[in-house]
């Protein structure tokens, strides 16, 4: 807690204790410690912003978005041999999903309850900034990168556009814009297809200790920003006190976003309009947990080759013969 | 002993590099996965395991050809004073330039493609454990040390490729095939070490 503004202190404490009439959670920005921010969601809280052209959370991130992309060559290059493009440069206004400009929008999920009534609720949708994202570690050119304070950045001046990273994504999160990037600069017929955008939790405000965009704009202080321990913290008591659910705490093997939902994710999944740009609210087992054995067994190869080797060179100077001696 | 580490070493390498070449998102754009029983190709986690597996290869048999021939005093194969002249002069030899001189077991390119290979898979291996170490232990490990190592690994996976293209290609030269036969066996036929190899047979009798 080294480091509380008061526009942080009001967003972080008033919000949660206001807006949700619960005490005692005080969490803050502080981002240039090592740590993994956190992010959580409250979907009570979220109305939507359906008064609004576009929500708030939603118009500032894409702001950021659109200023930060540049415009694609004209004509974007065919890739071979299967000549497809992702060109949203002219749909930049598309809100009702992921797109390389829009890296938040809002999942509006109708439920139907247990008793037949219908229940409607806001979903912010974004990167779950995930502890250890499969995005960042099987990305080939290291792109991709999960800082130290927990958010997971794409480096558009290193992204070949390959989609690797959204085929690894348990949510395909990342989104891909052709016609831009290093790749045009190589030989962008054969290898590349542009960049890869996803939220970056506003890294280079986070690292000047000021909050993403979306939880600043949040009206309602439905997001809720600080260190991941704290913010879980916080989702496990407001989870508890309203009889809610949590998503994101498990998932993928523990992510930087939590979910607080009145009703269950399985029941906010089945209702969820999720596809190409939508993702779903479904249970994610981590895919790598299962290559851990094996990557144990890379860093333990070393020692088990010089084991190896010692032992077999032991075993010849006992028996007396060293090969030929001159040349092996 | 040489045989069963060679062929690991070869085998384990050739599998890395194809799968190296599969973590690149080129499986599915040039219908590689299109290809009956190559579809799990496009799959990233399991052509990342089998890299993984083949890894445990070929990091073990590196290490353990270090500790064993280093332990052993086997220093033929370690570049002497004199070899890069040397090797000039067998390179003169074969194109018909030059006469070629005696060898003994190892002839001097020989022993400067072994350092060089070896710089290579050192440099391939120390990346590969960092890129391992960032995927299973820590992947918040500074951007700059993950991003080199990835480089490092990205740019002497290329050089192994072309040094493996090299290595095969000089069986193809004539006077080295008879050294095909002890690829598979470990033998060389006695008339050929008589012709090319007389230091080596001076020692050994």
């Amino acid at each position: 807690m080294s480091k509380v503004t008061r526009r942080n202190f009001l967003k972080l404490s008033t919000g949660a204790l206001f807006l949700s009439g619960m005490a005692g959670f005080t969490g803050c920005v502080e981002s240039r410690r090592p740590g993994n921010l956190t992010t959580l969601i409250d979907c009570n809280l979220c109305d939507g912003c359906v008064d609004l052209d576009a929500p708030l959370c939603v118009a500032a991130c894409r702001q950021r978005a659109i200023e930060r992309i540049p415009d694609p060559v004209e004509p974007i290059p065919q890739p071979f041999p299967r000549g497809e493009i992702e060109d949203w440069s002219n749909r930049k206004d598309v809100l009702d999903r992921l797109t390389p400009y829009t890296h938040l929008y809002i999942q509006r999920v109708d439920i139907i309850d247990g008793d037949g009534g219908e229940r409607t609720i806001y979903v912010p949708r974004r990167c779950m900034h995930c502890d250890n994202p499969p995005c960042a570690t099987i990305c080939p050119f290291t792109a991709n990168h999960k800082h130290s304070n927990g958010a997971v950045v794409i480096n558009s001046d290193m992204c070949f556009g390959g989609a690797k990273c959204r085929d690894v994504c348990p949510w395909e999160i990342p989104q891909r814009q052709s016609g831009i990037g290093i790749y045009l600069d190589l030989v962008p017929t054969l290898a590349g297809n542009g960049v890869m955008f996803k939220c970056d939790l506003c890294y280079d405000r986070v690292r000047d200790d000021r909050l993403p965009l979306c939880v600043e704009a949040c009206h309602r202080f439905a997001m809720v920003f600080g260190q991941k321990r704290d913010i879980e913290m916080e989702a496990i008591r407001r989870a508890a006190q309203v009889g809610g659910y949590l998503y994101g705490m498990r998932e993928n093997g523990g992510t930087g976003t939590i979910y607080l939902s009145p009703v269950s994710f399985d029941k906010v999944n089945d209702a969820i309009d999720s596809g190409p740009g939508r993702p779903h609210m479904a249970q994610v087992e981590r895919h790598l947990e299962k290559a851990s054995v094996l990557e144990s067994s890379v860093l333990l190869s070393p020692v088990i080759g010089m084991g190896a080797g010692l032992a077999a060179a032991a075993l010849v100077a006992v028996k007396g013969r060293g090969g030929d001696g001159g040349g092996d | 002993m040489e045989l069963v580490e060679h062929w690991v070493l070869a085998l384990s390498g050739l599998i890395l590099l194809a799968s190296g070449l599969l973590e690149l998102p080129l499986g599915r754009r040039y219908y590689v996965t299109e290809i009956p029983s190559v579809t799990w190709a496009g799959d990233f986690f399991v052509v990342l395991y089998i890299h993984y597996a083949a890894a445990i290869l070929f990091v073990a048999v590196a290490f353990f050809h270090l500790f064993y021939h280093g332990l052993l005093g086997h220093n033929g194969l370690i570049p002497r004073r004199g070899d890069l002249k040397a090797a000039i002069v067998v390179i003169k030899s074969l194109i018909g330039k030059a006469e070629e001189p005696p060898f003994h077991k190892y002839l001097p390119e020989q022993r400067i493609a072994y350092a060089g290979m070896a710089f290579i898979i050192a440099m391939l291996i120390f990346s590969g454990l960092v890129k391992t170490y960032d995927n299973l232990v820590n992947p918040q490990l500074p951007y700059i040390l993950a991003l080199t190592a990835t480089w490092v690994h990205n740019v002497f996976s290329l050089f192994f490729f072309l040094t493996f293209l090299v290595h095969v290609t000089a069986l193809a030269i004539r006077p080295n095939r008879p050294l095909i036969r002890g690829i598979f066996t470990g033998f060389v036929r006695l008339d050929y070490v008589h012709d090319r190899h007389k230091l080596w047979l001076n020692d050994i009798s």
